[in-house]
């Protein structure tokens, strides 16, 4: 081996290093669609599916002959679950790269960090995840919802006689913007309904924190305090999410205890983890995988021959809600482009006003002049031995969104 | 989704139904059609249904609870299926075709509606099969199992069905157990001797709720009125709270012992790679990760050469576990490291490049998803100790494991030639060197011993947390933070931080949140540092 100098070190890890934050394509007559999905750290499990979602529905669009008549390019890269760093890559993404739209972030966090970039450069980021709302920039479409359509039918339905007829109120979250805003809305509604502040507990852990025997502990005293049944509501996000529930299944709690309501809970959590004692929590979103319908069957087919075809690192037979949305944003965005005729951000804003799209949901999705916001429809999915989600409910058709909440 | 007719007949049913119900319970027969009708019907018919029959469960006859539990077992299964008349019993979800539920008839599921549980449902079906089971179990194990769902809902339950429990039951732990429950259930009962009893019943048995609950009979009037019932209560009440004060102090011990025992088994490779070599290893979590996927390696392996002793693939692990990732480590020091001794900083990088190289090839071989790993009786759920506090199997397999690290760690150093070579080389390398020790060698080995003690705590951690390639870059701050703590270069020192440092997060996290406490220990370590960089445990060593 060589003799290595410093300089030449940090000279070879650079020029290494370098391809690898983004993979540069030279092709002509294509248009450029860049990812902000991160495959390392706490959020890889999960993003990392989208960077493939999103090539697919790419490929499905080419297959079609492309988006007035060029071929789509996707770009990704990987922000390593470094919030600052989606700005960054963002950046670099819509000014050299020079993408027409950018799909990207799972947390708040991380989108809170990109936004000023895609408004610097008047860009336009499809965010694929259901978020705290409160927000409303003409260069974010919001795919999914904002509480007042996910979070909060959820919690009423668990409030209501059909659910457990919940009186108090357990919060666990990570410590970042989207469980401290939607744990205050959800105070606020709480409130409104004339629910006590002593009905209810607020606690935070960092990123990626794993050991939840204290919280379960806490859990389980406030449970058995008297005032009426306990429910869980989880925010925490990443990998905190499958250590949560298995600590909470090992102390032997059970969904019929106390139900967790996980508001990031996916398919894609309880891989790895026996479900047996988890069956009866609940999660919301705007696709469960349970999903009936045609078109939800096709979505399967092809998202688990695509796996097969293209080698993909993830599970063949799993698809979780941010996935199909964003396969929507894709298409949604193809939509618009092909209305407007045009690739350039402001003719394709434009164009989202009456736009339409029946989606794996089986709801059919639609956007207004408005604001940029979709609606989408409402399931609440109950934990199965399968280590999926049985449709314990959906909403009879999609509400419409609505952007900021009025309960804080 | 309603279809008119449907929703007629099952109103007109649901009607029927109530009629029937109306009369006393004792008298009707069991109506198995309406029974299995009620199952299929909506989330309120399911309900009325279950609790009907939990009511009535005291006078059935055994043959009719024996119906009810395999349609109930059926449906919390997902095995019950709804066609348009009756029900089918499915013997898998989603098989082609089923027994019809009143005849036994063998017909094809076409059409058929698969009713999904609501919680509520789920929690009156879970009550149900517990009397089921507790009445007609035909071992005590079934009808204990059967026991402890009933115990947790036992409002819910009628006396009827305790009494008859007790009366059949031959097993006498089980007898005491149930006899002991019935005399719970008087808490409100007008004669004053029974509820006196019933309050000493429930302090038998201590736990929060049983605290709720008696706190909750302060206010009763009898509180004021009744000295005898006053003094039982208080007395009661004391004996709970004390139990429950005991329980959780036990659970925080046990809590800090848990998380201690993990930062020991993140950090003890560390402790001898970082004391005796000075090598900051930023590659210690991914050995870690390198070591849980050996493990899932193991399983793989047992599950198609050995099905039959599959339970066993965390014990067969260990050895494979440790070796694999010491040969990693061998390999990583010979190719990487031994370059780059005399120079700190360049060993910090190329140990984080080996990091960022071992995480994306697994990513890239393995994929990035959460292993699959079944976990053996010994590692999953609990067992309910004392007052509320349950010893988790996964954590107590944790800490034994660390113990049991700590142990051979300590004997490998103390009584080995190895570990007299490394001693030495530790405390002054020119001078061993002087004396003919092949301080190359040993500083192979005990690389190697620090990397496989990494593959062992992948091993402890597979049954705790997710295992995927990004698991292991959580622990390094940790681990640095407990060797410097304790002492470069002492394991002991090592096991004392971690002890600290776990028994700190543990006492904190319940006062100021589990944010705060992470930055309170850090805050702490660091005042601590600036009295005594050396740490807890120095070893004196010549530069």
């Amino acid at each position: 081996m060589t003799h290595l100098t410093r300089r030449s070190f940090v000279g070879t890890a650079a020029l290494l290093a370098a391809p690898a934050l983004i993979r540069p394509s030279f092709a002509a007559d294509t248009v450029k669609l860049g990812c902000l999905f991160s495959s390392s750290g706490t959020m890889a499990n999960l993003e990392g599916r989208l960077n493939h979602v999103v090539r697919m529905a790419a490929d499905e669009l080419n297959g079609r002959g492309g988006v007035n008549g060029r071929q789509i390019e996707v770009v990704t890269s990987d922000p390593a679950s470094d919030w600052p760093l989606y700005a960054q890559v963002g950046r670099q993404m819509l000014q050299q790269d020079k993408v027409a739209a950018l799909f990207g972030c799972w947390t708040s966090v991380s989108r809170k960090s990109v936004l000023p970039v895609v408004e610097q450069n008047d860009g336009l980021l499809f965010y694929p995840l259901h978020f705290e709302g409160d927000e409303n920039s003409k260069n974010v479409v919001y795919v999914n919802s904002p509480p007042a359509s996910s979070v909060l039918p959820a919690v009423d339905y668990l409030m209501g006689p059909d659910g457990v007829g919940a009186k108090r109120f357990f919060m666990i979250g990570s410590d970042y913007v989207w469980p401290r805003t939607i744990n205050k809305q959800l105070k606020g509604y709480w409130t409104s309904k004339g629910i006590p502040e002593s009905a209810w507990r607020e606690e935070y852990v960092p990123f990626g924190f794993s050991n939840f025997q204290t919280l379960v502990n806490q859990v389980r005293s406030f449970a058995s305090q008297p005032g009426g049944q306990a429910i869980v509501v989880l925010t925490v996000v990443g990998s905190s999410i499958p250590d949560f529930l298995r600590e909470f299944a090992n102390q032997g709690i059970s969904a019929t205890d106390v139900p967790i309501l996980g508001l990031d809970m996916v398919e894609a959590d309880l891989e790895g983890l026996d479900t047996g004692k988890l069956v009866g929590h609940l999660n919301c979103w705007a696709y469960l995988q349970a999903a009936k319908g045609e078109r939800n069957q096709k979505f399967l087919a092809d998202w688990a021959a695509y796996v097969r075809a293209k080698n993909v690192p993830f599970s063949a037979d799993t698809v979780i809600d941010p996935m199909v949305s964003a396969y929507d944003s894709v298409h949604l965005w193809a939509l618009a482009a092909a209305k407007a005729g045009s690739f350039a951000v402001p003719e394709v804003r434009k164009a989202f006003a009456g736009l339409s799209f029946d989606d794996p949901s089986g709801y059919t999705l639609t956007m207004t002049g408005e604001n940029n916001y979709v609606s989408r429809g409402v399931f609440i999915g109950s934990v199965n031995e399968k280590r999926g989600f049985d449709v314990l409910w959906q909403s009879p058709d999609a509400p419409k969104p609505a952007p900021f909440s009025p309960y804080g | 989704m309603a279809d008119p007719k449907r929703s007629l007949l099952r109103a007109v049913l649901a009607l029927c139904w109530l009629g029937l119900w109306a009369v006393p319970s004792s008298a009707a027969a069991f109506d198995r059609a309406a029974f299995a009708q009620d199952l299929c019907g909506d989330g309120a018919a399911q309900v009325r249904g279950v609790e009907g029959f939990v009511k009535a469960g005291g006078v059935l006859p055994a043959h009719d609870l024996a119906y009810a539990g395999r349609l109930l077992g059926a449906l919390a299964e997902r095995r019950l299926t709804c066609p348009a008349d009756g029900a089918l019993l499915l013997d898998r979800p989603g098989a082609p075709e089923g027994h019809d539920a009143l005849t036994g008839a063998v017909r094809p599921v076409a059409e058929a509606r698969a009713p999904v549980l609501g919680l509520r449902q789920r929690a009156a079906v879970e009550t149900a099969r517990g009397v089921v089971a507790l009445l007609t179990g035909p071992d005590p194990a079934t009808r204990g199992a059967g026991l402890s769902v009933v115990e947790r809902r036992v409002a819910s339950v009628p006396a009827a069905v305790l009494d008859r429990a007790r009366d059949a039951e031959t097993d006498a732990g089980l007898k005491a157990t149930i006899a002991g429950l019935t005399q719970a259930a008087a808490l409100s009962s007008p004669d004053p001797a029974r509820r006196r009893a019933a309050i000493a019943a429930v302090a038998a048995s201590p736990s929060g709720a049983a605290e709720a609950r008696l706190t909750a009979l302060k206010s009763d009037p009898a509180y004021t009125a009744d000295p005898a019932f006053r003094a039982a209560l208080d007395a009661g009440l004391s004996r709970v709270t004390r139990a429950v004060a005991i329980g959780d102090g036990l659970a925080v011990l046990y809590n800090g012992l848990s998380f201690a025992s993990i930062l020991f088994m993140a950090a003890a490779g560390l402790a001898i790679i970082f004391g005796l070599m000075g090598v900051i290893n930023l590659a210690q979590g991914e050995f870690i990760m390198l070591g849980a996927y050996a493990t899932y390696g193991v399983q793989e392996a047992f599950r198609r050469l050995a099905p039959d002793l599959l339970d066993l693939y965390l014990v067969a692990a260990i050895p494979v576990a440790f070796l694999a990732v010491a040969l990693v480590g061998i390999v990583v020091e010979a190719l990487i490291l031994r370059h780059l001794y005399r120079r700190p900083l360049m060993s910090l990088l190329a140990t984080w490049a080996v990091s960022l190289f071992l995480v994306n090839l697994v990513r890239v071989t393995v994929g990035t998803q959460n292993l699959q790993f079944i976990m053996p009786a010994y590692v999953s759920g609990g067992v309910p100790l004392y007052a509320d506090f349950v010893v988790t199997w996964n954590r107590l397999f944790a800490i034994g494991f660390a113990a049991a690290t700590v142990v051979l760690t300590l004997l490998i150093l103390r009584r080995t030639p190895l570990g007299l070579d490394i001693r030495a080389v530790t405390q002054n390398r020119d001078m061993a060197a002087c004396l003919g020790l092949p301080t190359r060698r040993v500083d192979r080995l005990a690389f190697g011993l620090g990397s496989g003690l990494a593959g062992l705590a992948g091993v402890a951690l597979c049954p705790i947390y997710s295992v995927n390639p990004g698991m292991g870059s959580g622990f390094i701050v940790d681990s640095f933070m407990v060797v410097v703590l304790g002492g470069v270069g002492s394991l002991l020192g090592t096991l004392v931080a971690a002890l600290g440092v776990g028994g700190a997060n543990v006492l904190i996290e319940p006062i100021s949140g589990a944010v705060a406490a992470k930055v309170i220990v850090l805050v702490g370590i660091i005042l601590f540092l600036q009295r005594r960089p050396e740490g807890l445990f120095a070893v004196r060593r010549r530069r």
